[in-house]
C-alpha cells in the first residue's frame, strides 16, 4: 500500500473494484488510476505496436498509456483512460492489447521485430506482393490493430441532449476559470462553468498552494460555495467542451452517470450544445516529457502527475514504500514535485536536472547538468542510468518523474484555424487568435502561475462583462504564493536506443529521424508517416516535443518547422451520445396516417415511405403470399369498390386575390380558367424545364384552391411555392398554408364507388350530371360531418376522394366498410394502388425522376405557351424539345416471364451496349387483369412502336427478356370508366 | 351530431394524460384551430377581443380563445374546448378581409405543467435549442424538436404547450415522455 | 451557426434549410428577346465567392420566411439578414 494520509478522498467510503479480475480497494474520490497506484499496480497495459509494458503516465485527460476496458458484456467501454474513470463500487476494468496475461503478452515479440515496424512501415512493408494484401496483410493488421474491442452488442444505455444559451461560457474551472465565473456571476451574467473533471478546481486540487493567505483548496471551496449561491451561475462538472463551432456554438458532453454503480434511470451522458455570447477558455496547461532511452516503462510518469496523485488523492506512485523516486527535469516545476514529495516523507532519490546551474528548492539531492540516459525493469522501472559529462552510473529507482515544461491547452482556440505561435521565452505555443467571442485566460495562454491565472481570469471576465454591457465591479484579484517556473530548451536526450516521443502510437525519436531522412518533414507528413499524435490522446503529451525534435534534425527553429493545429473533439466522444439518444424505430420521427390504428387492427403489413408508415396490403385468412392479397385488392377495385387512405398526399391551401394568377405561374398548365367546383390535373416543372411534380388543383371558391402534391414531394413543393410567393412575386396577394395533416383523405374507387358513397353523404346528388368527373365540393356526410369530395381517379375507375377532419378518418373507414359490405368493399394498400396506376399508365416518382420532360409522358400540351410559368422557357430549349423517348407499356411475350424495373431496352438484333440503348423500364408489377407481369417504360419514339418486340436486358441478373410494346394504358385507354 | 366517433391523434378514443415526476402531461383534443392570414400591408384585425400578437408571441387567453404569431401577416387562432366546431367558419363569421384555413386537426397539442417555472425551463433545455427569452411567458415560437417542427407556447410560467404535426403525434409523445422520465431520474438523483 | 432572423432574432441554423445564391431572386423577364440565354444563366451560372456572399435560407422549422443572408464564406461571419420579400420589393429596413 502506498496511500498517504492526506488527499481529497472520502476515507469513510471504501469502494471495491476489480482490475483483470483481481479485487482491490479504493475510496470515493479516487480515479481508477489513483486507486490502482494506491494498490501498487504500475503495469496497466501494453503499447499499440510493440506491446511494451505500460503504466499510468498522467493524472488527467491527456493520458496516452493507461487505456482500459471498463464494464462487461453490453456495457463494455473500450479505450477508456484510467485517469478519467471515477471509481465506483463494483467497477470492473480490464487491460487491453495483449494476448495471454498482461504480464506475459505473447505479442511482445513485436518488440523484437521493431526494426521492421519503423515509421511508415505500413506503406513500405505491405506494398509487395500485391496479392498478399487482401488475404494476408489486411486480416493480420485488422487483428493486430486497435486497442480494446467493442462488445458487438447493442448499447443498453440511454443518452439525451440539451441546449443552454449563457451570456458567458467558461471552459475549465481552475484558478482562471473560477475567478472568471465569480467575477461574471457577481455582476449578474448568466454563466455556465464547465469542467471535464469530477471536481472543480483544476490544477489547484493537485497543488498545496496558498491563495490570499488560505490554502488554495479552501479558496476553491469558498469560491464554489459562493458560485453555487448565485442562481445565474451553472456549474457543470464532468462536462467536456469538445469543440468550438461558429457564432459561439460549443459542443460538450456531460458524463452524467458513468461514475455511478447504478444509473437509476438516469442517462449515461448528455450531449450539450452551448450557444454563448462570450466564452472564456481557461483550460490550463499539460505537462510535456523529455524523451530518453527506454523512457516508456511503467513507473516513469509526468512529474506533475506524481505530485497530483500525492496531493489530491493521497497516493504515492511507488509499488513499495521503500522504492525511491527520482525526477528528471529541465525546469523548476520538476523541483516542486521533489519538494512536495520529500515534505510528505517520501524517499526522493534526486532531481536530475539537465540545466548545469540547477539548484535544489528543498531537502533533496539535485544532480545538475545531468540526464537520464537509460532505464531498466521489465514490468516497471527499477534502475535508471544517470549521465553527467559522459560519466554514467546506475541507480535504483522505482518511480521516475519527468518534466519538460508545460504546454498551454490551446486546442479550442485553434478550432477555427487560428495557428498557435511559438513563444521563445516561455518555450511553448501560445494561442494567436481565437474563435469570435472567445478570450483565453490563465495557463492556457501562458499565464501559468496561480497569481497570473487569477489576475488574467478576472481580467478576461471583466472584458467580457464590458462587451456584454453588464456592470463591472472591481475587486482586487486574489494573490497566490507560487513563482514562475524557468525552463531550458532541452527537448530530448540523444541515444542509440529507442526513446519514445508518442507513447500511445509507439513513435520514437528514431522514427522522427527516419521520417526526416525520408523527407517527410512537414508536420502533417510527419504525423501521417509515423502516426504521431493520432488516436485517443491526439498527441497531447507528444506533439510539441516531436516538433522540437524535428526542428533540431532540420537545424531550424521550432516556428520554422511548423505548428500544430487542432480539430474537434478535444477528447474522444462516443457516437451514441452524438446520436442524442433515440435508437431503432425512434431514431427518427415517423408519420402515421389517420387510419393507422385501424389498419393495424386489420393486420395490415406496413411499408416505410419517407417518414410515413403506410398500409402496404391487408392479408386475409388463407392468403399465404403477398401477391394473393395484392391481386385480390386490385381486382376488388376493378370489379366492385375499394377504399384506400391517401392522406399522405400533400395538401396546400392557396388563398388570395391573386391565387389563380399565382397558380398559373406555378403550374405549367393553366389554372385561372378553372371554375369553382372543378378540379384539374396539373404539372409543375423545375425552372430548368424538367418535370418536377404532378397532382390536382381544386377550386373550392373564388380565390381559394387546394393544391395536392405527391407524398414524397409535399414538403419540397410547399417550400418552392413559398419561394415563388416571397422571392419571385411578392407583389401578388396570395397566402399558403400546408394542411396535409388536417384531413383524412380516403380514395373510394371502383364501379360501385358511387353506390357506396350515396350511403354516406347527407342528401347530395352524386349523379354523373350533377357531379361529373373532376368535380369537387364541400358537403356533409354521416349526419352533419363537414367533408370535401373530389371526383378524381388514380386507378382509372370511377373514383372519388373523400376528405374529413383527421380525427374522423378511422371512423369513416369503419363506416365505409360497414355500409359497403354487400358491395364487396375492400381496403387496399399501397401495393395494389401501384398495380392500379401502372395498369392505367399513371406516372409517379418512378417516372418523374428529374430527368423527365412533359412530352415523355405524352403531356406536352400541358406546358402552356400562352403564359409564363416556372420552367416554361427552359422546357423549350432544344436539348429537351428534341427528347424522343415516350412512355409505353410492356408485356412479356412469354407470359411467365418477369418484367424488371431498371432493365434497359434494346432492339432484338442489337448488341446490348450503351450506344444501342433504347430506353428503360420505370415501373413493373404483376397485373391480375392482364394475367402477366407488365411494365411502364420510356422508349425511343415509343408511341410509334406499339406491337414491336423488344428486349429488356438486366445484365445484373444475366436476363434478356422479350417484351411486346403496348400503350401505357393497359386498362380503359379511352377513359370511359372514370367518366361514367 | 355526426354518426362517426372521433379518434385522438394518438389513435385512441380518449385523450392521454400522465404524471411523470414533477410534471403532468396532457393531450388537449379540444383545441379548435384556424390560420388567419391577411394581405401584406393591411392592418391586423381584432378577433374576439384579441389583438393579434407580434412575432414570437401569443396573446393572453380571453374566453378560452387565444392567438399565436406564425409568419409575417399570419396567425394561428385557437379556441379551447371547441374542436368539434368548424373553427374556420367561426373566424370567417367575424372578419372579412382575411384568408382563413381550418387547422384543428393539423396539430396535436400536448400541455406540460409543473409546480414551478424552473421545472418548465429545465424541461425546455432538453427539448429546444432556444434562449430562455424565446420561451418566456407570453411567447410562442416554432422550432425543431428531435427533427419535428413544433410550436412551443408558454401561456404561463408553469405551463408549456407543444403543438406538433398531428401525424407525428406518436413520435412527439415519445420524445416528451422519454425526456420527462429522464428529468424524473435526474431530480431523483439530485435529492 | 446562428442566423439573425430579422423578426425573431438569432436562431440556430438547424431551423433553416439552405438554397444558395440570392441572385435567384432576379428571375429574368420571360418576354425578353434574350429570355433563352437569360434563363440559361439564371438556372446554371452561379458565383461562388471566397468572401462576402448573399444567399437564400428558408426558415423551415420556423416562420417559413425566405431570408437573404449576407455571409462571408471564408469566416462564416454573418453580416446581415433580410426578409427576401423585402429585398425583392426594394423595401429597406
Amino acid at each position: 500500500m502506498t496511500r498517504l494520509s492526506n488527499g481529497l478522498i472520502d476515507r469513510s467510503s471504501p469502494l471495491t473494484f476489480r482490475f483483470n479480475g483481481t479485487r482491490y480497494q479504493g475510496y470515493a474520490g479516487d480515479t481508477l488510476a489513483s486507486a490502482l497506484l494506491a494498490n501498487g499496480v504500475q503495469l496497466v497495459g501494453r503499447s499499440f505496436k510493440y506491446h511494451r509494458p505500460r503504466g499510468i503516465f498522467s493524472a488527467g485527460s491527456e493520458e496516452p498509456n493507461a487505456l482500459v476496458t471498463v464494464g462487461r458484456d453490453a456495457q463494455t467501454e473500450p479505450n477508456t483512460r484510467a485517469t478519467m474513470v471515477e471509481l465506483y463500487d463494483g467497477l470492473e476494468a480490464y487491460s487491453q492489447n495483449h494476448v495471454g496475461p498482461l504480464s506475459h503478452d505473447i505479442m511482445a515479440i513485436n518488440d523484437l521485430a521493431a526494426p521492421f515496424l519503423s515509421a511508415g512501415f505500413y506503406y513500405k512493408t505491405f506494398m509487395w506482393p500485391k496479392t498478399f494484401w487482401e488475404k494476408l496483410y489486411e486480416p493480420m493488421i485488422r487483428r493486430a490493430a486497435g486497442l480494446g474491442a467493442l462488445s458487438g452488442l447493442p448499447d443498453p444505455a440511454s443518452y439525451d441532449r440539451g441546449f443552454l444559451h449563457p451570456d458567458l461560457l467558461i471552459i475549465g474551472a481552475g484558478a482562471a476559470g473560477l475567478i472568471s465565473a465569480l467575477t461574471a456571476g457577481r455582476a449578474g451574467a448568466h454563466v455556465v462553468l464547465a469542467d471535464e473533471d469530477s471536481r472543480m478546481g483544476g490544477r489547484l486540487l493537485a497543488e498545496d498552494g496558498i491563495i490570499d493567505g488560505i490554502p488554495a483548496i479552501d479558496w476553491v471551496k469558498t469560491t464554489l460555495d459562493e458560485l453555487r449561491s448565485l442562481p445565474n451561475v451553472r456549474l457543470m462538472t464532468r462536462t467536456t467542451v469538445f469543440g468550438a463551432y461558429d457564432h459561439g456554438v460549443y459542443g460538450a458532453v456531460e458524463r452524467v452517470s458513468d461514475h455511478l454503480a447504478a444509473t437509476n434511470g438516469q442517462v449515461r451522458q448528455t450531449f450539450w450544445r452551448f450557444t454563448a455570447k462570450r466564452t472564456i477558455l481557461a483550460t490550463g496547461a499539460t505537462e510535456r516529457h523529455i524523451p530518453f532511452a527506454n523512457n516508456d516503462r511503467p513507473g516513469i510518469m509526468l512529474a506533475g502527475a506524481i505530485r497530483a496523485y500525492a496531493n489530491r488523492w493521497g497516493v504515492s506512485a511507488q509499488r513499495k514504500a521503500h522504492d525511491r523516486i527520482a525526477i528528471f527535469t529541465n525546469n523548476d516545476d520538476g523541483h516542486r514535485t521533489a519538494d512536495a514529495l520529500s515534505k510528505k516523507g517520501l524517499p526522493v532519490l534526486a532531481v536530475i536536472d539537465a540545466r548545469p546551474d540547477a539548484k535544489s528548492l528543498g531537502h533533496y539531492q539535485t544532480f545538475a547538468g545531468s540526464y537520464v540516459s537509460d532505464t531498466r525493469g521489465r514490468k516497471g522501472v527499477n534502475t535508471i542510468e544517470v549521465t553527467r559529462d559522459g560519466q554514467s552510473q546506475w541507480l535504483e529507482c522505482g518511480v521516475l518523474g519527468v518534466s519538460g515544461g508545460w504546454n498551454p491547452n490551446v486546442h479550442l482556440a485553434s478550432h477555427h484555424r487560428a495557428r498557435p505561435i511559438w513563444d521563445n521565452e516561455k518555450l511553448c505555443f501560445l494561442p494567436s487568435g481565437a474563435p469570435v467571442g472567445m478570450s483565453i485566460a490563465g495557463a492556457a495562454r501562458g499565464q501559468g502561475t496561480t497569481t497570473q491565472a487569477l489576475a488574467d481570469g478576472q481580467h478576461a471576465a471583466t472584458n467580457a462583462l464590458y462587451e456584454l454591457g453588464l456592470p463591472v465591479q472591481s475587486h482586487p484579484a486574489p494573490v497566490a504564493n507560487d513563482e514562475p517556473s524557468n525552463v531550458a530548451p532541452i527537448w530530448h536526450m540523444p541515444s542509440r536506443k529507442r526513446a519514445w516521443v508518442d507513447f500511445q502510437n509507439d513513435v520514437t525519436v528514431k522514427d522522427i529521424k527516419l521520417s526526416h531522412q525520408e523527407n517527410m518533414r512537414a508536420v502533417e507528413h510527419l504525423k501521417r508517416w509515423t502516426t504521431l499524435g493520432m488516436a485517443t490522446d491526439q498527441g497531447k503529451t507528444s506533439n510539441v516535443t516531436a516538433l522540437a525534435v524535428m526542428a533540431e534534425l532540420t537545424s531550424q527553429t521550432i516556428p520554422e518547422t511548423g505548428t500544430t493545429i487542432f480539430r474537434p473533439p478535444y477528447t474522444p466522444v462516443s457516437m451514441a451520445v452524438l446520436g442524442g439518444g433515440d435508437t431503432g424505430a425512434n431514431f427518427r420521427p415517423s408519420r402515421l396516417t389517420p387510419t393507422h390504428e385501424w389498419a393495424k387492427s386489420l393486420g395490415a403489413t406496413f411499408v416505410e415511405a419517407g417518414q410515413w408508415m403506410r398500409a402496404q396490403w391487408y392479408p386475409r385468412a388463407g392468403e399465404t403470399h403477398w401477391r394473393q392479397s395484392v391481386d385480390r385488392e386490385a381486382q376488388a377495385v376493378r370489379a366492385n369498390v375499394g377504399i384506400c387512405d391517401v392522406s399522405t398526399l400533400g395538401k396546400i391551401d392557396v388563398q388570395g386575390a391573386d391565387a389563380a394568377l399565382f397558380l398559373d405561374r406555378i403550374y405549367s398548365n393553366t389554372i385561372s380558367t378553372l371554375k369553382v367546383g372543378k378540379t384539374r390535373y396539373g404539372l409543375m416543372l423545375r425552372e430548368d424545364g424538367q418535370l418536377y411534380d404532378d397532382g390536382t388543383c381544386a377550386c373550392m371558391a373564388e380565390g381559394h384552391y387546394i393544391v395536392t402534391t405527391t407524398t414524397a414531394n409535399a414538403g419540397a413543393v410547399f417550400q418552392r411555392m413559398e419561394f415563388a410567393r416571397q422571392c419571385l412575386w411578392p407583389e401578388l396577394d396570395v397566402t399558403l398554408i400546408s394542411t396535409t395533416d388536417a384531413w383524412a383523405q380516403i380514395a373510394v374507387a371502383g364501379p360501385k364507388s358511387r353506390q357506396l358513397l350515396s350511403r354516406v353523404v347527407d342528401e347530395f346528388d352524386l349523379s354523373n350530371t350533377a357531379f361529373p368527373f373532376m368535380s369537387c365540393t364541400e358537403l356533409t356526410i354521416c349526419n352533419g360531418l363537414r367533408a370535401r369530395l373530389f371526383r378524381i381517379s388514380f386507378s382509372g375507375e370511377l373514383a372519388y376522394e373523400l376528405a374529413v377532419p383527421a380525427r374522423y378518418g378511422a371512423a369513416l373507414m369503419e363506416y365505409l366498410m360497414g355500409k359497403g359490405a354487400d358491395l364487396g368493399v375492400t381496403p387496399y394498400g399501397t401495393e395494389a394502388l401501384g398495380v392500379l396506376r401502372i395498369e392505367k399508365g399513371h406516372a409517379t416518382g418512378n417516372e418523374i425522376t428529374g430527368q423527365t420532360t412533359a412530352a415523355m409522358l405524352g403531356l406536352e400540351k400541358m406546358v402552356s405557351t400562352k403564359k409564363d410559368s416556372i420552367g416554361a422557357i427552359m422546357s423549350r430549349r432544344q436539348g429537351l424539345a428534341s427528347e424522343t423517348r415516350r412512355l409505353v407499356g410492356l408485356v412479356p411475350i412469354d407470359t411467365n416471364d418477369p418484367v424488371v424495373a431498371g432493365s434497359h431496352l434494346f432492339t432484338t438484333t442489337a448488341d446490348q451496349n450503351l450506344k444501342n440503348d433504347q430506353g428503360w423500364i420505370t415501373s413493373a408489377c404483376y397485373s391480375p387483369h392482364i394475367n402477366s407481369a407488365i411494365g411502364l417504360a420510356y422508349l425511343e419514339n415509343g408511341t410509334d412502336r406499339f406491337g414491336e418486340e423488344i428486349i429488356a436486358a438486366n445484365p445484373l441478373e444475366g436476363q434478356s427478356i422479350r417484351l411486346r410494346v403496348t400503350s401505357a394504358h393497359f386498362i380503359d385507354p379511352k377513359g370511359d370508366r372514370l367518366r361514367d | 351530431m355526426t354518426d362517426l366517433t372521433p379518434r385522438t391523434a394518438l389513435g385512441a378514443t380518449a385523450a392521454r394524460n400522465e404524471t411523470i415526476g414533477a410534471y403532468l402531461i396532457e393531450e388537449n383534443t379540444e383545441l379548435g384551430l384556424a390560420s388567419v392570414a391577411i394581405p401584406a400591408e393591411t392592418i391586423p384585425p381584432v378577433l374576439f377581443g384579441l389583438t393579434l400578437p407580434k412575432p414570437g408571441h401569443l396573446t393572453l387567453e380571453i374566453d378560452g380563445k387565444f392567438a399565436i404569431w406564425t409568419a409575417p401577416n399570419q396567425w394561428l387562432f385557437a379556441t379551447d374546448g371547441d374542436a368539434h366546431q368548424d373553427c374556420a367558419a367561426l373566424v370567417k363569421s367575424k372578419i372579412a378581409m382575411a384568408y382563413i384555413t381550418e387547422q384543428t386537426d393539423a396539430w396535436v397539442a400536448f400541455k406540460v405543467s409543473s409546480q414551478t417555472s424552473g421545472q418548465i425551463n429545465t424541461l425546455l433545455e432538453r427539448l429546444v435549442n432556444l434562449p430562455e427569452t424565446a420561451t418566456d411567458t407570453g411567447k410562442a415560437t416554432r422550432t425543431n424538436i428531435h427533427h419535428m417542427s413544433v410550436f412551443v407556447l408558454r401561456p404561463t410560467s408553469t405551463q408549456v404547450t407543444f403543438l406538433g404535426p398531428r401525424t407525428q403525434a406518436g413520435s412527439l409523445w415519445h420524445v416528451l415522455e422519454t425526456t420527462l422520465r429522464q428529468q424524473r431520474a435526474n431530480s431523483g438523483a439530485l435529492s | 451557426m446562428l442566423i439573425p432572423h430579422p423578426l425573431l432574432g438569432l436562431r440556430d441554423a438547424q431551423e433553416f434549410t439552405y438554397l444558395g445564391d440570392a441572385t435567384l431572386l432576379n428571375r429574368p423577364d420571360p418576354q425578353s428577346e434574350t429570355a433563352d440565354a437569360a434563363f440559361h444563366d439564371y438556372v446554371y451560372l452561379r458565383d461562388n465567392p471566397a468572401g462576402v456572399h448573399r444567399e437564400l435560407w428558408f426558415h423551415d422549422a420556423g416562420d417559413r420566411s425566405w431570408l437573404v443572408v449576407t455571409r462571408d464564406t471564408t469566416t462564416h461571419e454573418i453580416l446581415g439578414a433580410e426578409l427576401a420579400r423585402d429585398v425583392k420589393l426594394g423595401i429597406t429596413a
